[in-house]
């Protein structure tokens, strides 16, 4: 808790947070504005109005959240390189382990402050506008889970490559780059692309279903729990030469 | 050319002991068999031309970066097992001043602070003791390079460590900073009751502060011991005793023409 609430402190004036908050609210007004503009051209769509709501919004919903876990987790480590302030945390009687897991935390949480804004708006526009016994608050929050424990893989890597790399605009190369090849390889039918942590944030996105995808979900947790332990195990191991 | 050791009078208990410590760079030596004493409330300056490897062994007493080979202790203790134990008895200053460019001084020290478990009323009294009160409001990305320097001492001052090491604390300050900064690490061991292990490519600043001196030149230890004796020998050597700058560049002449001679042999 203490090496959370000094991570906080230290974040002041860098945006971290603001940016976090931002696609939050970004997403969820996007998705209002999305709707009140073609909301009956969506549905009339033939598919479930549920899956409508969720997965024809989420598209661009996707990509905001991804370009600021890119942009946050960068931000996160730069913050340290720059000044050589890591410099000064190596030297102090703490766990390194504990400062990462701490910016961990922040990012994760902020993350699922933005889902839940984001949610929270499609669920309203569910309420108010699907034709009568369609909506279903359950299948949001199933859907709102499914696409935050997706995302997770992006936020772990670029975390852990942020925390290894001084130079901030090559992490922040580096997460453009896994967004443009994600792109290209999203619609490639292979469970094979799933490896690719880019291609497993925008798997939601262009499903026609909203129903979670089981094999997403346990490559997801995979590929985090990799990235985090390895995140971890090399911060614990870190030096200044 | 190298001198007994300091310490081992057994009048004061040594706090900082290195043994034959070496770091190397894939075919570079950086640091090449150094053995150092630092006796507990005593100040000690470690001397040595640019590139001499002064900030290099600093960096391995504080676990920034790994020894080769050989061993050190830090009051009895080692790394990595007593990592967080050493670290929380020393007070550190390495080659440049380490802040977050997003925060004031204050800020910046604060965050040291709480990591240090210290109270709110040490960071006032680390700002004053460098003369940085009247800016801890400021950003520290703002400060000017002596600023920042200031700054810099000021972490390592935070909550009075039982040890000190400072990697060149008077880099970049005016003469009149210089000199106060001396006056001040010149203060501490009474003051604080620590010791301070402090590095200098500059035998005049050092011989004004220091209680004992550690010679370095290619990673190599040339002398250690007092400065008494260094003074004693200085005068054996046909130099005189009041111009110590005098023997320790003819001492880092001749180590350097001894590598020559080697390298061509």
């Amino acid at each position: 808790m203490s090496a959370l609430s000094i991570e906080l402190r230290k974040e002041r004036r860098t945006g971290i947070v603001f940016v976090l908050l931002a696609i939050g609210v970004l997403g969820a007004l996007y998705a209002c504005a999305n709707f009140l503009v073609r909301g009956e051209a969506l549905l009339g769509m033939p598919l479930d109005p549920m899956d409508i709501l969720l997965t024809q919004l989420y598209g661009m919903i996707v990509v905001i959240n991804m370009f600021g876990v890119i942009v946050a987790a960068c931000m996160i480590y730069g913050m340290e390189f720059r000044g050589d302030a890591i410099k000064k945390m190596l030297v102090m009687p703490m766990k390194m382990p504990s400062m990462y897991g701490s910016k961990f935390l922040v990012l994760a949480v902020g993350l699922l402050t933005a889902v839940a804004m984001q949610n929270g708006a499609l669920a309203l526009i569910g309420a108010s506008n699907l034709p009568e016994g369609a909506y279903d608050p359950g299948a949001v929050i199933a859907f709102a889970g499914y696409s935050l424990i997706t995302s997770m893989p992006v936020l772990t890597l670029m975390l852990l490559v942020s925390s290894r790399i001084e130079n901030m605009w090559i992490p922040l190369g580096i997460g453009v780059a896994g967004f443009l090849s994600a792109m290209a390889l999203a619609s490639v039918d292979s469970p094979l692309v799933l490896a690719h942590p880019f291609v497993l944030m925008l798997k939601p996105a262009i499903a026609m279903s909203a129903q979670p995808d089981f094999l997403a979900i346990a490559v997801s947790a995979a590929q985090t729990v990799i990235f985090l332990a390895a995140g971890l195990w090399l911060s614990g191991r870190e030096r200044y030469e | 050319m190298k001198h007994a050791q300091p310490g081992r009078s057994g009048r004061h208990p040594l706090i900082i002991e290195t043994r034959n410590l070496t770091k190397r760079y894939k075919d570079f030596v950086a640091v090449n068999d150094v053995s150092m004493h630092v006796r507990k409330g005593s100040i000690y300056g470690f001397l040595g031309p640019n590139g001499a490897g002064k900030s290099t062994t600093m960096k391995m007493l504080l676990g920034l970066t790994a020894p080769t080979s050989g061993a050190f202790e830090i009051d009895g203790m080692r790394f990595p097992d007593s990592r967080v134990a050493i670290l929380k008895e020393v007070g550190s200053f390495i080659e440049s001043p380490s802040y977050y460019a997003n925060l004031t001084g204050r800020e910046n020290l604060d965050i040291i602070r709480r990591i240090l478990g210290l109270p709110a009323s040490s960071v006032d009294e680390a700002l004053e003791l460098v003369g940085l009160s009247e800016f801890g409001g400021r950003l520290a990305k703002k400060y000017s390079l002596g600023m920042k320097q200031r700054l810099g001492l000021a972490e390592a001052l935070l909550g009075r460590p039982p040890i000190l090491i400072l990697d060149e604390p008077t880099n970049g300050l005016d003469p009149a900073g210089i000199h106060e900064i001396r006056n001040l690490v010149k203060s501490l061991p009474k003051a604080f009751d620590c010791t301070v292990l402090v590095s200098s490519h500059m035998l005049s600043e050092i011989e004004l502060v220091a209680d004992d001196i550690g010679i370095l030149n290619h990673g190599t230890m040339l002398y250690e011991g007092s400065l008494d004796n260094l003074r004693a020998q200085a005068f054996a050597s046909g130099y005189a005793a009041e111009n110590l700058e005098e023997l320790f560049l003819a001492m880092i002449e001749q180590d350097n023409l001894l590598r020559k001679q080697r390298a061509v042999l």
